[in-house]
């Protein structure tokens, strides 16, 4: 079993910074600690580099204020200073909001609050929140899922267990779904409720939606940390 | 940004290439801002940004107050299809805001193929792409970089063409339109006092004339504009502003690491080189300024990856030195140190062994030609000896793939030197047969020939372009006389090289082809995804211009060049010169063991180039008795 990194940071990743690929990020943080001045535990192979690592990599142009980085600090910098040295040195977007020393796995992450924002130019046709709140009322929803691995080209997966509560709000022209999804083995990537929405709900057909990650939620649904 | 960005960017490929936003991206109060640069670079955000002349202008713009200055690349052709049908403007990245607006548009032209996407930028700005057509209100579009030395192909579309090093010149450029605005200058009276500044050179106010054999009969200035129009060069380079504080990209870039100018210039000759000419004279930095430079900026940026940048490394004379002292720093904080354009010495072999924290598995040399004669001729002065031996140090040091680069197509080529290249590839394989700690893993040699440009601003000024026909038979021949099954051979396609030596030799009767190419969907044409070559017959058809007057013709020495009253600082009875000793296969030597009266050094105040000491370290060996 792989050692558990030893301290974590919570960050935001809002605006501009969305468009910011996971790879990216990761070619990101290992330079900010260094021009932060931040000693982090570094890999051990040729080009090395700071050894971290994010849980749950959260899908291009989606925004969240509760992503988690692992990582190891080995310096004397007190965890406290962290954020606002971080700050100085990321990118318009990425903020620091935590540092704090991991207490349980990661792998106990089991869930996540999503708000996904439906945008509707036309106004919110009547009926359309009704319906898709009633196509995952029922027992189980199996919808094929494209697969680069699958030999037919993709997997069927069940929705229905993998959600946990969804709940809408009409705000202006836009329908607002609060929504938490299992996070992880396997986890639920909330555009899949909004695909299968606009291939089965004939009022459902948003023009635009917008992603947010709003919280790491555990097997009790109490915030991660 | 625009909001209406947010629906386009996640259908878009590498999104992050259009949102700005990165650590160190400047932004500025509007409030405070009287003048406004939109830099633009015409191919993609990886490329643009891996550019340093992109990131100096844009340090130097945004150190004055009140100006402004954004980055703007050219859209990916996913993006510009969703720009156009939204309806998106180009914009800056760091405002958002359309560049149709600005002051200025400012174009960094490093090579030929590039220019359809200056027009489609201009095009995408809402901007009329030719100059004439462009109103008062309209920003001044100015372009520099290594293409407007001639830039007569693009004389149509351009303001501005900012010649030379651009530290000193945008400076006064917009300084003086600053003045302007406050007289109420006219743009056309605006253009009149810029033609003044050194170094700018604005087209519209020369008249070409044409002989009836379509070669330049003339050159005439209007509105006291000058006769010769000289680039211009920064007189101390260790004063000058060097990015050390620059933008780090969120995405992946092509140089996406530290880079270290070491000196501009070269001492070599090389007598096919444009930037061994266009960059003279040789101004070295001095090694204290450059560790400094070099640290500061590994501390600023977090990259882990430096390069030591110059035309020829090896030619620094303090470059050991210097090389020890970054390891100094770089060896603790697990920095790697490269160091590309060496020599096939033993010298340079041994700095780079040292730069090697583990053996390297590749290496590659540049020996340009086949024969000694060749080399000669084209005053590479590089021996097989020179090369074999630094082969035997890489292969002792258990390195097992070599690429070796070659041009076909070179003035005075024959069969002989073509053939040439197979043997010095087999000798290649012959060394290491001898010298290779094991050979087990086999070697692979990769032979690479691309096909020769004759540039504006060389000994081969003059020359013809061997036909595509003439070099797809060299590649068969060459093809043929490699029969080492550890010989790789790849070929450059000839037909971008043959529209390259079109534009590079051009005049502005080439306008109208690059606008007829671009209005039929030409884009990106260095892409090879995008290139197409019939698209481009078709518009030199369509205006009546053959090609091959310009790729296939020899140039007397007294024809008018569309580029005579453009002058990089070397004598055209230099270059002239040189062509001759080249069809001797004379070389010529070094600046350094002999000078040759280019000419170059009178850009400079103190008259002479590549001082062994730069000033402050005279000052500082005064200062210490």
């Amino acid at each position: 079993m792989a050692k558990m990194h030893k301290h974590r940071l919570l960050f935001a990743k809002t605006g501009r910074a969305c468009y910011i690929s996971h790879l990216d990020l990761m070619r990101t943080f290992p330079r900010a600690f260094l021009r932060a001045g931040i000693d982090v535990k570094q890999t051990e192979g040729f080009n090395q580099h700071s050894f971290v690592s994010i849980a749950l990599p959260l899908s291009l142009g989606y925004s969240s204020v509760c992503e988690i980085l692992e990582f190891e600090l080995v310096g004397d910098t007190p965890l406290c200073e962290v954020p606002a040295r971080m700050n100085a040195v990321l990118p318009e977007g990425i903020r620091v909001l935590d540092c704090y020393e991991a207490q349980v796995p990661v792998k106990q992450i089991a869930a996540l609050r999503w708000v996904c924002r439906a945008q509707f130019d036309g106004g919110v046709p009547a009926g359309a929140g009704e319906q898709f709140l009633a196509l995952f009322d029922t027992d189980a929803l199996v919808i094929q899922k494209p697969s680069k691995k699958a030999k037919k080209g993709f997997t069927e997966l069940d929705l229905i267990p993998l959600i946990h509560s969804l709940s809408l709000e009409e705000r202006g022209s836009a329908l607002e779904l609060t929504a938490v999804l299992a996070a992880q083995n396997p986890g639920l990537n909330p555009e899949l409720l909004f695909s299968t929405a606009r291939e089965r709900c004939p009022l459902f057909r948003p023009d635009f939606v917008e992603f947010h990650r709003e919280e790491v939620l555990n097997a009790n649904f109490e915030v991660f940390r | 940004m625009d909001p209406r960005l947010n629906r386009i960017l996640p259908r878009v490929q590498k999104p992050a290439r259009y949102t700005g936003g990165e650590y160190r991206e400047i932004q500025k109060d509007k409030r405070q801002v009287d003048l406004r640069f939109a830099l633009c670079f015409p191919d993609n955000y990886e490329i643009g940004m891996s550019n340093l002349g992109v990131r100096i202008l844009y340090g130097v713009m945004n150190n004055m107050d009140g100006v402004w200055c954004e980055r703007c690349f050219a859209p990916w052709p996913d993006m510009e299809a969703e720009m156009r049908q939204a309806g998106i403007p180009l914009y800056g990245l760091e405002s958002g805001d359309p560049i149709g607006t600005f002051d200025f548009i400012g174009f960094s032209l490093g090579y030929e193929m590039a220019y359809t996407n200056v027009l489609n930028m201009l095009d995408l700005a809402g901007l009329p792409v030719r100059a004439a057509e462009r109103g008062e209100d309209a920003p001044i579009v100015v372009a520099g970089g290594t293409c407007a030395y001639n830039g007569e192909p693009l004389a149509d579309f351009v303001d501005i063409f900012s010649l030379g090093e651009g530290e000193d010149v945008t400076v006064e450029m917009l300084e003086l339109y600053r003045k302007g605005r406050q007289l109420g200058w006219s743009k056309a009276e605006y253009l009149r006092h810029a033609a003044q500044i050194q170094g700018l050179y604005v087209p519209s106010l020369y008249d070409v004339t044409y002989h009836e054999d379509g070669t330049v009969s003339a050159i005439v200035p209007r509105d006291g504009a000058p006769e010769v129009i000289t680039k211009r060069i920064v007189q101390e380079l260790d004063d000058a502003y060097f990015p050390t504080d620059t933008i780090i990209p969120s995405t992946e870039i092509v140089h996406d690491r530290v880079m270290l100018e070491l000196f501009r210039g070269c001492i070599r000759g090389c007598r096919f080189c444009q930037a061994g000419f266009c960059y003279r004279p040789v101004r070295p930095k001095s090694r204290e300024v450059l560790v400094q430079q070099g640290i500061e900026a590994c501390r600023s940026s977090g990259y882990q990856e430096m390069t030591l940048s110059s035309l020829s490394s090896s030619d620094y004379r303090q470059l050991e030195p210097l090389c020890d002292e970054l390891l100094d720093y770089c060896g603790e904080k697990n920095i790697n140190l490269n160091l590309p354009s060496l020599r096939a010495d033993g010298f340079s072999m041994g700095i780079m062994e040292k730069l090697q924290r583990s053996r390297k598995s590749s290496i590659t040399f540049a020996p340009e030609a086949g024969t000694q004669r060749l080399r000669d001729a084209i005053n590479k002065n590089v021996t097989e000896d020179d090369l074999l031996q630094s082969c035997r140090t890489v292969f002792e040091g258990g390195c097992n793939a070599v690429k070796l680069y070659f041009m076909l197509g070179l003035p005075t080529e024959t069969d002989e030197d073509v053939v040439g290249i197979a043997e010095l590839a087999n000798k290649v394989y012959l060394t290491w047969r001898q010298y290779a700690v094991s050979r087990a893993r086999g070697i692979r040699i990769t032979v690479s020939t691309s096909f020769f440009v004759p540039k504006p601003f060389t000994h081969f000024q003059w020359e013809a372009q061997i036909s595509m026909e003439e070099y797809q038979r060299r590649v068969q021949l060459l093809r043929s006389s490699i029969t080492n099954k550890s010989i790789i051979y790849n070929w450059h396609d000839p037909d971008t090289s043959f529209l390259e030596a079109v534009f590079a030799r051009g005049d502005r009767r080439l306008g109208p082809v690059i606008e007829h190419a671009w209005r039929s969907g030409a884009k990106f044409d260095s892409w090879s995804e995008y290139f197409n070559l019939d698209r481009w017959m078709e518009a030199f058809g369509a205006c009546g211009v053959d090609p091959l007057f310009y790729t296939a013709r020899e140039r007397p020495y007294e024809e008018v060049l569309p580029w005579s009253h453009i002058s990089v600082g070397v004598r055209p009875a230099y270059f002239w010169r040189e062509r001759n000793q080249a069809y001797q296969s004379v070389i010529t030597p070094d600046c350094r063991v002999k000078c040759m009266g280019c000419g170059a050094d009178r850009l400079l105040a103190c008259g002479v180039c590549d001082a062994p000491l730069t000033r402050r370290e005279r000052e500082e060996a005064q200062a210490n008795g």
